[in-house]
């Protein structure tokens, strides 16, 4: 084996060479790795034989235009994920079912130029995808409570807003605020305060359905977005959030801890001209609970 | 109004420190583009069902640090802008600019059928729409560039494309690429893709490097011909 061949078969990438009515010409050992198809089961057949699944306008067109122009093709992880249903390398992995694949295309020619065939490079970027994957996440969570942040709450608001303009259904939201928060945090100290937070909101997100958002909108303040909700409905949630959080106990160093939220719900309605209106809406209803003794819902038509 | 180089003189005096190309290059080279652009034309329509329309190029030599304000100047009547920028290399070397009304990767992607392949998650419509814009991009300066070059005998490989949505045209900045002090030959071409009603600028910029080369392979191209 000469040595061009052996680095070919140790690199960490995947290489194929299809000729120009697609049959496999070479396989490399990554590739025979990662699928478990040996080369000489495949060298000669047609790639769609064995990956019917890259049998698509896109990857046909790609290939045309390799073989025919010359052009050189790319297939990113953001879009496509993947070209070949590979497994993850790492079982640690759990994000993705399938290894995240960067790939790209281009042609091969002879002496004199002519297009031959074409290769194709097979780069694994699970990692990477998993990384930026991680970034995103944080960038949208809170890093306390793990529910959502307020940068991503106010951008799902517009969202919900504008959908609700072509719509037209119900769309209501629930501001609540720990009652005293500051007299928890002054008696039993921070990591005491830290504790219910997360308490309270673990409870209130397995309390909403998968559509609903519940996000940390300051120190101890949560907002939770009820998209096809009219103010009835989230009138009824408010309650069923105030009633759980009586009756929960938080336990922290052997003291048990009770605490109430006040809690203002507002709807979006026709009349409000912004998101911002509606969440100052809800926000207002929310003062007037602490103003009439806390531990209540307040509701603003 | 053709773009000028604004002098601080009266005179003109840019043009003749130019290592330029002369009158019967540049007409050989508009004629090289002519037929190249034609045969990408009827090839993309062949081959994968692409239909566009390339407009009879014009070329303009210019010193590269004037790039970016001729571009600008051409592109003037699109208030934003998605540019794909390719480089290409080979002994004809340097740039392609395909510069697309901002909105033009919707209208483009019922074109590639790409909605159906894939499933994408609720907010990825802009990478969709960033990835039409890039595989059109790649596919039109690839066989536009491929024809040119195979027509002057020469074989180029390219840089995986770069895409910018929806800028400002003052964004483009192709600069970097480019020495500026060195010669730059500019071809310019309008397309249109009918069907979709979507229309734009194509500028190949080659850099002074390969002007030697090209000033050799118009006059071998020449004598094919005379």
């Amino acid at each position: 084996m000469n040595e061009l061949a052996q680095i070919l078969d140790s690199v960490n990438l995947g290489l194929v060479i299809l000729d120009t009515q697609l049959r496999v010409r070479y396989w490399n050992r990554w590739m025979e790795t990662h699928s478990g198809i040996p080369a000489e089961q495949l060298v000669g057949s047609s790639l769609f034989d064995f990956f019917p699944s890259l049998n698509t306008p896109r990857f046909q067109r790609s290939c045309k235009s390799v073989l025919t122009f010359g052009n050189f093709s790319f297939f990113s992880q953001k879009l496509h994920h993947f070209l070949f249903p590979f497994r993850p390398e790492s079982s640690f992995e759990s994000r993705f079912e399938r290894m995240q694949q960067s790939c790209s295309m281009g042609p091969l020619r002879d002496e004199d130029n002519a297009i031959t065939g074409l290769y194709l490079t097979v780069q694994d970027v699970t990692e990477l995808a998993a990384y930026e994957h991680r970034l995103l996440e944080m960038n949208m969570r809170d890093g306390l409570t793990g529910v959502y942040n307020r940068r991503f709450l106010e951008k799902r608001l517009e969202e919900e807003c504008a959908r609700h303009a072509r719509y037209g259904r119900g769309f209501s939201v629930i501001m609540f605020d720990i009652d005293f928060f500051k007299n928890v945090n002054d008696t039993y100290g921070h990591l005491c305060g830290d504790l219910i937070l997360k308490n309270i909101s673990g409870t209130i997100a397995s309390l909403i359905r998968k559509t609903d958002f519940l996000a940390r909108y300051g120190g101890e303040e949560f907002c939770c977005l009820l998209p096809e909700t009219v103010l009835a409905s989230a009138t009824l949630l408010a309650e069923r959030f105030r009633t759980t959080i009586v009756e929960m106990k938080h336990v922290y160093q052997g003291m048990e801890i009770s605490v109430t939220v006040s809690l203002g719900v507002a709807e979006m309605t026709a009349g409000l001209p912004s998101f911002e209106a509606l969440l100052k809406k809800a926000d207002g209803a929310l003062y007037e609970a602490k103003r009439a003794g806390r531990n209540r819902v307040v509701v603003r038509t | 109004m053709p773009w000028r180089r604004p002098t601080n003189s009266g005179e003109d005096s840019m043009e003749t420190e130019l290592p330029s190309i002369s009158e019967e290059e540049k007409d050989t080279l508009q004629e090289i583009m002519n037929i190249a652009f034609g045969k990408a034309a009827a090839e993309l329509a062949e081959v994968i069902n692409i239909f566009v329309v390339l407009s009879v190029p014009y070329i303009k030599v210019l010193k590269a640090e004037d790039l970016p304000e001729y571009l600008r100047y051409e592109v003037r009547d699109f208030s934003t802008i998605s540019i794909v920028e390719q480089n290409f290399w080979g002994k004809f070397r340097g740039g392609a600019f395909l510069v697309f009304p901002a909105d033009a990767g919707k209208a483009l992607i019922t074109m590639l059928d790409a909605e159906h392949e894939t499933t994408f998650e609720s907010g990825s419509m802009e990478i969709l729409e960033k990835e039409t814009l890039m595989e059109v991009g790649n596919i039109l300066i690839g066989a536009c560039v491929g024809k040119i070059t195979e027509l002057l005998g020469d074989v180029v490989t390219y840089s995986p494309p770069t895409v910018l949505v929806e800028n400002k045209p003052h964004d483009i900045l192709p600069e970097r690429l480019f020495d500026p002090e060195y010669t730059a030959i500019v071809m310019k071409t309008v397309f249109r893709f009918d069907e979709r009603n979507v229309s734009g600028f194509l500028f190949l910029v080659t850099t002074q490097d390969s002007m030697e080369w090209i000033k050799q392979s118009l006059a071998e191209f020449l004598e094919h011909y005379e």
